[in-house]
């Protein structure tokens, strides 16, 4: 395996990794918390040795690039973990692939180098797919434009600190498109948003604004996108 | 939150077919509901088994939020030994949150269980747990979102069999309408009886059915049961349907701990415990006289500590949590719990698993092992005193004088725990006012100790709960202590207890006297509990939720010819039900349901506490409760009952 790994021989692993993984369905109605929690649980099963935090109350050493949004799936997250002993990627995977929760799967897992970058230093951008129903094509599309058209959306932050306070949501959002390719009976968008600390977007906010945030909903996190990717092609923004 | 307090508007019809609700109608409503991971299911270790492959379902209901219920050991126990049964299925749900059950109802959708999304109408048995009085609304609420007619008598073949279990079941009269059987006392055993009788019976009629049911040992079938009332109010007589079965009904006792289910459920979300839990021990030989936990669960058997250290790296192993509760009444009468401990503490050493002993008692030994498993870090150290003063804390038999009570929270002080919380009741028998001088001075001397050991960073909670007079206790003829003292007693808690570093918190008076109302109650009260319910009386366990106006409402109505018949006034019937001193010889509504604990013992114990008399843990002798010689056949060597000779 030609890996950027540091640790002293190729054959002990790594002490970081880089986990790509999806959620669906009953993953879905976490929050951030509870996902990790669920990671910690499903790596002690397998006996991964995640390395710990000092002090009274040491936490494990994992990191998601970014929250979940309550409600969202994902078909590509990531999520960075140090271990207290090296592994291999393959060995990471053949301990917890036994002891996976229902709707949690692996797509991949790579070592990383214990000194790169975070995940969430790295975010720029991130890449939903929305599916809607209760809402016609012609409105969506209606609601989408009209959307699109405007420079500054305000909405109000959230968190008690910030009562009465607003942000702009517009910039936030990249690209926002119809997705014709979602099966019925849904109605799709799909949409990138940028997700930068202070600078994030995010799809519930995204559906209050446009005015659909009572219909029922599917949402997945299609994409994260990290410094040094560069955008794909088809994902000129909209709208700007 | 949009709260439904009316009775319900959109009703839940009957289920088309059989198949489960589709994944999509549950999913449309989610986004509409806050913390809505707790009605997706999905949870590690659930079991999945296929429903057309296995004879006969039975769905496991605990009536509250998923994040209370998915922490009650009980359901988790019964749902391993039942789904080790190659031929049955057992399956889960929860009372949703009223936010979810307002969206349920508008979107017709009924009640279904977390594993398989199978509408809860759809199983032959729904095994509700009956394990508190703050339950028992809830389990209308259940059974009707769940389509299913809330009373015994308007069921039949076509609907699930629904059964009640828990410490609710040792007075189950005020909820008997509405349950098809009760498990009185342990069920591990009892639940497979009945599971068997009811395959070999579920051809013929219900009523036939639930003859065959009452027949097996420790089931209440309450609809052969009828109580003849007398003039006055009180119960004369109980009639027996059927000469063939028993007069009274003894609870079922497991001769040693079953097995600790291993593969414990593990939820997505967070929840109350959200922990593996080990039983280490179940009873309790302590003989408070208020507590009913351990007057109904005697008698205490032990598991070995080889055993719980075995299943305690399983369930770690199986599960992934970080944490291990050792769950008993009283952790430290463990015999081996000094060993255990250090052995758990070697064994999980560097591996990020703590262990957590609830229930400890009040002395050194207990700080000791509090202070093995608290990895450097002292939040906060919970005591029990019950009483402010050595008289009242002889009467209630909690062993513990005050001067001992101090030099032990000086050791935790002196260990580095920054936090005392000291659990009183009143309302005990024979207090007074001054025994509230008593709590607040008690109160104060630990606060003063903190203070010079720990600093002014020390504090002291006072927490203050109100006597429950409970079946099957020492104090089970007692009144429940009127309103207005509480009040004036609890105002004299506020004014003594407060300043720097104390805290003080307390129940609310309405909430005891239902509680009160519900423990004691006869079967009269089962139209009380379905009017409250319909006026909206619901989640009586939650400050936000809980309709205190739907029970005052049910209570004035009197809302049944039986009720009105007996009791001239709302008032004639909280006096009975609630105020006044029950006789010894009276007939208790709960009295053809048998702890194994004899009233003739309850009786004398009570004489004891009169005089203020002690009476000593039972493993250094026995005090002849009744336990021996009902349950004689059933000892083992877990028990810890004296050798008798």
């Amino acid at each position: 395996m030609s890996s950027p790994d540091v640790m002293p021989t190729t054959a002990a692993g790594s002490g970081r990794h880089r986990i790509t993984f999806a959620t669906s369905r009953t993953l879905a109605y976490l929050s951030v918390l509870e996902l990790g929690k669920v990671w910690e649980r499903t790596l002690r099963r397998g006996g991964v040795p995640l390395k710990y935090s000092q002090g009274f109350n040491p936490r494990p050493r994992m990191h998601f690039a970014a929250p979940l949004p309550v409600g969202c799936g994902c078909s590509a997250d990531l999520l960075d973990l140090s271990l207290d002993e090296p592994r291999t990627s393959k060995a990471l995977y053949d301990a917890i692939a036994g002891v996976m929760p229902q709707n949690l799967v692996v797509l991949g897992i790579a070592p990383v180098d214990i000194h790169a970058r975070s995940l969430s230093e790295l975010l720029q951008e991130a890449e939903y797919s929305v599916w809607l129903q209760q809402v016609g094509e012609a409105e969506l599309a209606e609601t989408v434009a009209a959307f699109l058209k405007k420079d500054k959306i305000l909405m109000p932050k959230r968190g008690r600190k910030y009562r009465g306070k607003f942000y702009d949501l517009r910039p936030l959002v990249k690209s926002l498109t119809l997705d014709p390719a979602t099966p019925l009976p849904w109605l799709g968008l799909r949409v990138r948003v940028m997700a930068r600390p202070g600078a994030t977007g995010r799809p519930d906010e995204l559906l209050r604004a446009l005015g659909l945030a009572d219909r029922p909903r599917r949402s997945t996190r299609t994409r994260l996108i990290l410094d040094g990717e560069g955008p794909p092609p088809e994902a000129v923004a909209d709208g700007e | 939150m949009s709260i439904d307090t009316t009775h319900p508007t959109h009703r839940i019809g009957a289920i088309q077919g059989s198949g489960p609700v589709v994944w999509e109608r549950i999913e449309a409503l989610l986004h509409r509901v806050i913390k809505p991971g707790r009605y997706v299911g999905g949870e590690y270790n659930s079991v999945h088994k296929a429903w057309d492959a296995t004879d006969l379902h039975i769905c496991l209901a605990f009536p509250d939020l998923y994040d209370l219920g998915m922490s009650n050991f009980a359901l988790m126990i019964l749902y391993d030994v039942l789904n080790r049964q190659p031929d049955l299925l057992a399956h889960r749900t929860y009372l949703p949150a009223p936010d979810m059950i307002a969206a349920m109802r508008e979107a017709g959708l009924p009640l279904y269980a977390l594993e398989s999304y199978q509408p809860v109408s759809t199983f032959d048995i729904l095994a509700i747990s009956t394990a508190y009085e703050q339950l028992y609304a809830n389990s209308l609420e259940l059974m009707d979102l769940a389509g299913i007619p809330i009373r015994s008598a308007n069921r039949d073949v076509t609907t699930p069999l629904v059964i009640g279990g828990g410490h609710g079941t040792f007075n189950p009269e005020p909820i008997a309408d509405f349950f098809d059987v009760f498990v009185i006392g342990e069920a591990e055993d009892a639940i497979l009886e009945l599971t068997g009788t009811f395959q070999t019976t579920r051809h013929t009629s219900r009523d036939e059915q639930l003859r065959a049911l009452a027949q097996i040992p420790g089931l209440y079938v309450p609809r052969f049961y009828t109580p003849v009332y007398a003039v006055g109010g009180g119960i004369s007589d109980l009639t027996v349907a059927d000469p063939a079965l028993p007069t009274t009904i003894e609870k079922r006792l497991m001769p040693a701990l079953p097995a600790t289910p291993v593969a414990q459920l593990v939820p997505n979300v967070s929840t109350v415990h959200n922990r593996a839990i080990i039983e280490i021990h179940r009873g309790c030989t302590r003989g408070c006289r208020f507590c009913q936990a351990g007057a109904v669960t005697r008698p205490i058997r032990e598991r070995p500590v080889a055993e719980i250290v075995a299943s305690a790296e399983a369930v770690v192993q199986q599960t992934g949590y970080e944490e291990l509760a050792l769950l008993s009444l009283s952790s430290a009468d463990h015999t081996g719990i000094d060993t255990l401990i250090r052995q758990l503490i070697d064994q999980f050493e560097g591996r990020h698993v703590s262990i957590s002993l609830p229930s400890l008692r009040i002395d050194s030994f207990s700080v000791e092992l509090a202070e093995m498993l608290s990895e450097g870090r002292h939040s906060g150290f919970t005591f029990a005193p019950e009483a402010g003063s050595d008289a009242m804390r002889r009467r209630i038999n909690k062993d513990i004088s005050t001067e001992a009570l101090l030099s032990v929270a000086e050791e935790v002080f002196a260990r580095g725990w920054r936090t005392i919380k000291l659990y009183f009741m009143i309302g005990l028998p024979a207090e007074t006012d001054e025994d509230m001088e008593a709590i607040i001075e008690l109160s104060h001397q630990v606060r003063q100790i903190g203070n010079r050991i720990g600093g002014r960073k020390t504090e002291v909670h006072v927490s203050v709960s109100t006597f429950v007079p409970k079946p099957d206790t020492v104090f089970q003829w007692e009144p429940l202590v009127d309103e207005e003292t509480v009040e004036r007693r609890q105002r004299i808690l506020k004014q003594g207890i407060r300043g720097r570093g104390l805290k003080l918190s307390w129940n609310a008076y309405s909430a005891t006297k239902l509680e009160t109302l519900l423990t004691r109650g006869d079967r009269r009260l089962g139209a009380l509990v379905e009017r409250a319910w319909q006026l909206g009386a619901r989640f009586d366990a939650w400050d936000e939720w809980c309709n205190q106006d739907a029970w005052n409402q049910a209570i004035a109505e009197l809302p049944s010819e039986e009720l009105r018949a007996a009791f001239p006034s709302a008032r004639a019937l909280l006096d009975h039900q609630l105020y006044r001193r029950r006789q010894p010889d009276e007939r208790l509504p709960w009295d053809h349901l048998q702890t194994g604990v004899e009233k003739r013992f309850l009786l004398q114990d009570y004489r004891r506490s009169l005089s203020g008399e002690l009476l000593t843990d039972c493993r250094e002798e026995c005090h002849a409760c009744g336990i021996l010689h009902h349950y004689r056949d059933l000892q083992t060597e877990e028990w810890r009952c004296p050798v008798l000779t």
